[in-house]
């Protein structure tokens, strides 16, 4: 009995860190892309804000310490219980953007470059 | 035409000869020929006795309905004529051929197409003969309505129609027998299409490529040609100056159907990215301009903003972001598709291609590219997601009218090119061969100049 509470502490005190480094890390700095060294979509959305003058702060979440619990953070953030992967995550002035799609489609109805400037990002 | 074999009887269920005799108008069918008889014989000499014989009137079981779509007719008529079973029409049909020459084979031919129209016609004047018929029955009289006897000629008409009465049924009935059967038929395949489709979900990335990929092509087909009613509706809506509520309608289905095909194309990546993202499901010229398993979209934005004037300056601005922020996400994407096609390379490469590896090895390497094939369907999601947004931002951007002329102009240039592809498929073969003839002289022609005078120097 002791040992299953122990256990589910031990389950629970993981996520709350996860989560508090995501959040810790995601108002670090006005662009913040948590990734994975090896994954290509993670490329996609780092060339896309650099090809935008933008340059953002990634976390390899496979190079962190205590990666796992970020990236488990992250998909309760996100809601997807999914096999597929769930990097890349995007935060902009440290609130959470989403995804690669949620991203692109920021980009494409004009939202995207409002909130970067707020941000403090890109300066035009 | 009186002959009638007891030997026939085999399938006869017994039925006393009598009875077997009224054959001839007992049928459902029979009888309502002979109704349209009696009016193409308007006017000529009376009954024979064999319609004497049907005078003797009893009350027999409905016939079965063979013919289902004929239930008034032929309920009418075998409460007045007293119809059989099918043994009888059965030894009816085998009297009737029994009797058949060739002249009448050809002569029944003809009034059989002529008798389908009035059959389909004359369902009200049927009735009324029916009660004639039978008032005559009754009197037990060998003419006609009008009293008049009938001669052996029209006898033979009579037996002319008569088969080929009887000729059509058993065309139907051979017809309706096939289509029964093409019923089930197609019950089955579209339970086998339903299980091809679930088995191809959950084998996933090495799955079974024919189904999965003609179950796409078929849905895409299907797709087309709805998108070929919705540009036809566009087209009429923008002639006829439709309110604008009318159009929003029309403008928004538009917007609706591609999303569909977004959603088709996402499922079957899902199976067989490999078929969408080379373009099998399109035509060759379509081919030609893909982009990750469909249209660019600044490229088309390019093509049709020229045919979307006039616009106002704001529209421009907003059309012009759109152009930019597309291309960049296009160049972003296309940078990850290249990352991924480096790093399945350096997969499949492995250690060592010249020396013969392991089998441990190789099989090793091949897991790990399989693995990285799934990322595939992600870049084809992304590419479909960027391909919506661009559609959804125009349609923002622009003014009802003015989407639905950008819609329009959509499909038009899309269906353009799939006839250019057609088009470039049946191009007359000849042509390659008279230019790869003339290839050939000029060659000879450069090889023989030198020998004239160029190198007379030598």
């Amino acid at each position: 009995m002791q040992y299953q509470a122990a256990v589910a502490w031990g389950y629970m005190a993981a996520a709350m860190e996860g989560l508090n480094r995501v959040e810790r890390l995601a108002s670090e700095s006005a662009v913040v892309v948590f990734s994975v060294s090896t994954c290509c979509m993670c490329h996609a959305v780092k060339r896309l804000f650099c090809g935008m003058g933008v340059s953002p702060a990634v976390v390899e979440l496979d190079h962190e310490p205590h990666g796992d619990d970020m990236a488990r953070a992250l998909a309760r953030l996100l809601g997807c219980h999914g096999p597929s992967a769930v990097v890349p995550v995007v935060f902009i002035g440290g609130k959470l953007v989403g995804a690669m799609d949620r991203v692109m489609a920021a980009h494409i109805n004009g939202s995207l470059v409002p909130l970067l400037k707020q941000a403090g990002a890109l300066w035009l | 035409m009186k002959a009638r074999d007891q030997g026939e009887g085999d399938r006869n269920t017994g039925l006393p000869n009598q009875l077997m005799a009224t054959n001839f108008f007992d049928q459902e069918g029979a009888a309502y020929f002979g109704e349209l008889e009696e009016a193409l014989m308007h006017g000529v000499a009376g009954i024979t006795s064999e319609q004497e014989e049907t005078s003797f009137c009893t009350s027999r079981p409905p016939t079965l309905e063979i013919f289902p779509s004929w239930p008034i007719r032929f309920q009418q008529a075998s409460k007045t004529e007293g119809s059989t079973d099918s043994g009888s029409v059965q030894n009816t049909i085998s009297q009737m051929n029994s009797e058949e020459s060739p002249g009448s084979r050809k002569a029944s031919s003809e009034l059989s197409g002529k008798q389908k129209e009035e059959v389909a016609s004359d369902a009200p004047q049927t009735n009324q003969k029916l009660k004639t018929q039978e008032k005559r029955r009754l009197v037990g009289s060998t003419s006609d309505k009008d009293g008049k006897e009938l001669d052996p000629k029209t006898l033979k008409r009579l037996s002319q129609n008569r088969e080929a009465a009887k000729k059509s049924r058993l065309r139907k009935k051979a017809y309706i027998q096939q289509l029964e059967s093409s019923r089930i038929k197609l019950t089955q395949l579209e339970q086998d299409l339903q299980r091809a489709r679930a088995q191809g979900l959950f084998l996933g990335g090495c799955g079974t490529d024919g189904n999965v990929s003609s179950v796409f092509d078929m849905e895409y087909s299907r797709w087309l040609d709805e998108g070929c009613k919705n540009t036809m509706e566009l087209r009429q809506g923008l002639e006829v100056h439709l309110p604008d509520a009318d159009l929003r309608v029309i403008v928004d289905k538009c917007l609706t159907h591609y999303d569909e095909l977004s959603q088709l194309k996402a499922t079957a990546a899902k199976s067989d990215v490999f078929h969408i993202i080379t373009g099998m499901w399109a035509t060759p010229a379509e081919r030609c301009f893909l982009w990750m398993g469909g249209f660019k979209p600044s490229e088309l934005l390019r093509v049709i903003m020229p045919q979307l004037d006039p616009l106002t300056e704001q529209q421009l601005v907003g059309l012009y972001n759109l152009q930019q922020s597309s291309q960049q996400a296009e160049e972003a994407l296309y940078q990850g598709l290249e990352q991924f096609q480096h790093s399945l390379a350096n997969s499949v490469a492995g250690d060592s291609l010249i020396e013969s590896a392991n089998v441990g090895n190789y099989m090793g390497h091949m897991a790990l590219a399989i693995g990285k094939l799934a990322n595939l369907e992600g870049f084809v999601r992304q590419a479909d997601n960027l391909r919506q947004q661009s559609l959804h931002q125009m349609h923002r951007i622009l003014t009802i009218r003015q989407a639905a002329r950008c819609f329009l102009a959509i499909d038009e240039y899309h269906s353009r090119l799939r006839a250019l592809s057609s088009l470039w498929a049946s191009r007359p073969r000849e042509n390659l061969m008279n230019e790869s003839a003339v290839a050939v002289t000029t060659e000879l022609q450069i090889v023989q100049q030198p020998v004239d005078g160029h190198f007379s120097g030598f």
